[in-house]
């Protein structure tokens, strides 16, 4: 049974006053492929560091299994970890690189080389045993690192941002190959990224933190469809949400030049830091454009449109009731601006204005003083 | 037209810029600089030249060519047991000090590189102050030293203080390239299950070969080329190092000049030998240890 659980781990750097890692509490099931995923400097490489036994452990407990392994020394915890700058010995060919481990164990030389050999097929190394690693290209020398994890059998794989060195062709490639490979050799999997991107294809459920606290934790459509609270809301999504705190009147939020109906709940649980004000994001395909205006319809002054193809996603500023840009609204483009996606076919000429409206249920309602989901069913 | 135009400039242009730059350099520099090696060579190819003639030839043409060619001087000194017998106290010492400096040094380094205590910048301090004392200085105090360990006159009188004075430019050259080698691989070594001490052994050590091969390259010429504890604490001949022994023949032979010139050049063999052969290997070392 190789669970992981961490038990409100906390970690302090000497010297700060903010723990790099709040009171982290986190189940992983045996088998599972979790995504720590957050911005730079919200503790996720720090965590995956406690649950491998390089970082000490200021508070709580970390678990494997049933075995509490919070002062357990790193080669006892019987985990296998590939770093982001893969970590390979650079005096070593390939096979003894991936056979490093097994030969402190004290592993007989033929049954390490039938392990060896056997990891090499599945990563496609064999040809490049006997290499060292400078002789090596990036991605080669990433599926070393996996083939040298891949090894030891552990219990527990830990991943720490493997992707972020390689190109983006070759990113793709290989997220795809890590999924599918941990899924039959079906190990738990710790996977940090900063990349939601990885987070939503690669995960069986994903954990976004952010300054050391645990945000959400849940399935990529639960993350996607309902995130708990604005930070998720404007990270989880590429492009991301467009977020705006608007005031409320007479049950209505005035977002730019339309008025959208706020549900009886909101208003009926609004508290003094509100400030009688809902936060509402909706996502960029969340909103229809429709070519007659309704009270309803949000005025948009195209500033750009990003071709992709398969999809157009319109950059612009949300008119407000007097025709000039709203300053409320913030998107994956910044602030001011709001982002579209539009029937590549169709695509609205640059300082036009077109007019959108939001599809129904699909938009997020947010406290405005706390910034957490409003349930509305 | 514009092609017409633009191909005269690039003709003649390319004319100018081939020939000087191609593959010769400046010529003034290249006279300078076989000034230089001439004005350093000759006095050693004196010297060499003058072990094949005799002292007579020597006498009436200081400087002129061996004629006729004289091998004698050189098989005089070479069947004679001093020259080998200091040979072999050279090498020994020369040795022992390296294989001192490089062990000690290297595993001083590593602490001093990647383990974190207090005390740690004191203590690297300490090692380069002793840059700040001369075998000049420390002389007098130190004879008085080894006089009181009944270590004059012996080898491990010699090797001793050679390593302690060898040590700090050794911790200064490794402490840098040992703390090149990237945390990460020290991390993926103890979740692969070594311990400290083991990823010294197989991780530390051959990485830092390089380092080693420049500190121990500096080590054994700085032993094999030192004279002032040698002629402090050796006395008896048996024991003399090579450039003690040469000062001793020449001081003893002094009117028979040829075989001292003979005797000199014969001494400088080894050292130009070992070092021709592991020159390049001492830039290795200055740079770090782990490259990407």
């Amino acid at each position: 049974m190789a669970t992981v659980t961490f038990d409100k781990a906390t970690r302090i750097y000497p010297g700060t006053e903010r723990p790099a890692v709040d009171a982290l509490d986190l189940h992983i099931e045996d088998g599972e492929f979790l995504v720590l995923v957050g911005p730079s400097g919200c503790g996720k490489s720090t965590s995956l560091r406690m649950l491998a036994g390089l970082e000490d452990v200021n508070a709580g407990r970390i678990l494997i299994g049933d075995r509490d392994v919070t002062d357990v020394q790193p080669k006892d915890r019987d985990i296998a970890m590939v770093f982001q700058n893969y970590a390979l010995y650079p005096h070593m060919t390939v096979a003894d690189n991936m056979g490093f481990a097994l030969k402190i164990a004290g592993m007989p030389k033929a049954e390490i080389r039938t392990r060896v050999e056997d990891a090499a097929k599945i990563l496609d190394l064999t040809e490049y045993l006997d290499r060292k690693p400078k002789a090596l290209s990036g991605g080669q020398r990433q599926r070393v690192a996996m083939g040298r994890a891949i090894v030891r059998n552990p219990q527990v794989f830990l991943m720490d941002e493997p992707l972020s060195n390689l190109d983006a062709k070759l990113r793709v490639q290989t997220r795809s190959q890590i999924a599918s490979l941990t899924r039959r050799l079906g190990v738990t999997t710790v996977y940090v990224t900063h990349d939601q991107t990885e987070a939503l294809t690669m995960g069986d459920r994903i954990a976004v933190l952010k300054d050391g606290l645990l945000q959400q934790v849940g399935t990529p459509r639960d993350m996607y469809d309902t995130p708990a609270n604005v930070f998720v809301a404007g990270f989880i999504g590429s492009p991301a949400m467009n977020l705006g705190t608007f005031p409320v009147l007479d049950g209505m939020a005035q977002v730019g030049s339309a008025k959208i109906a706020v549900p009886r709940v909101v208003i009926d649980g609004f508290k003094p830091e509100d400030k009688n004000s809902v936060t509402l994001g909706f996502r960029p395909e969340s909103l229809d454009v429709v070519a007659v205006e309704t009270p309803d319809s949000l005025q948009v002054e195209v500033n750009i449109v990003e071709e992709l193809g398969s999809d157009a996603f319109v950059y612009g500023s949300l008119l407000d009731q007097t025709g000039k840009p709203s300053q409320n609204i913030s998107s994956g483009a910044g602030d001011a601006q709001i982002i579209v996606r539009v029937d590549p076919r169709q695509v609205p000429k640059m300082g036009s204005t077109i007019h959108v409206r939001m599809r129904p249920n699909e938009e997020h309602l947010f406290r405005a003083g706390t910034g957490e989901r409003i349930t509305t069913v | 037209m514009a092609a017409t135009t633009l191909d005269a400039p690039t003709q003649g242009s390319r004319v100018h810029q081939d020939t000087p730059k191609h593959d010769w350099g400046s010529p003034t520099i290249y006279f300078i600089a076989l000034l230089l090696v001439a004005t350093m060579l000759a006095p050693v190819v004196y010297i060499i030249l003058g072990g094949f003639r005799t002292n007579s030839q020597i006498t009436n043409s200081p400087a002129g060519l061996p004629a006729p060619w004289v091998f004698g001087n050189y098989l005089n000194v070479l069947k004679g047991g001093v020259f080998w017998q200091e040979v072999l106290n050279s090498t020994i010492t020369a040795v022992a000090t390296t294989i001192g400096v490089v062990v000690l040094g290297l595993m001083a380094s590593y602490v001093l590189a990647r383990y974190r205590f207090r005390g740690r910048g004191a203590m690297y301090t300490l090692f380069a102050a002793g840059l700040m004392f001369p075998m000049t200085v420390a002389i007098t105090p130190l004879y008085l030293m080894i006089k009181s360990l009944g270590l004059i006159n012996t080898l491990p009188g010699l090797i001793l203080p050679q390593i302690a004075f060898a040590l700090p430019v050794t911790i200064i050259i490794l402490v840098p390239f040992l703390r090149a080698i990237p945390d990460e691989i020290e991390e993926a070594a103890s979740i692969d299950g070594c311990s400290r001490l083991g990823f010294f052994f197989r991780m530390v050590v051959p990485l830092s070969v390089p380092g080693v091969v420049t500190v121990g390259i500096l080590a054994f010429i700085g032993s094999w080329n030192s004279y002032l504890l040698p002629l402090f604490v050796l006395n008896n001949e048996a024991t003399y190092t090579l450039p003690l022994g040469v000062q001793a023949f020449a001081s003893q032979y002094s009117v028979d000049t040829a075989k001292v010139l003979a005797f000199t050049s014969l001494s400088m063999i080894p050292a130009l030998v070992f070092f021709s052969l592991f020159e390049r290997r001492i830039v290795g070392g200055l740079t770090g240890a782990v490259k990407g």
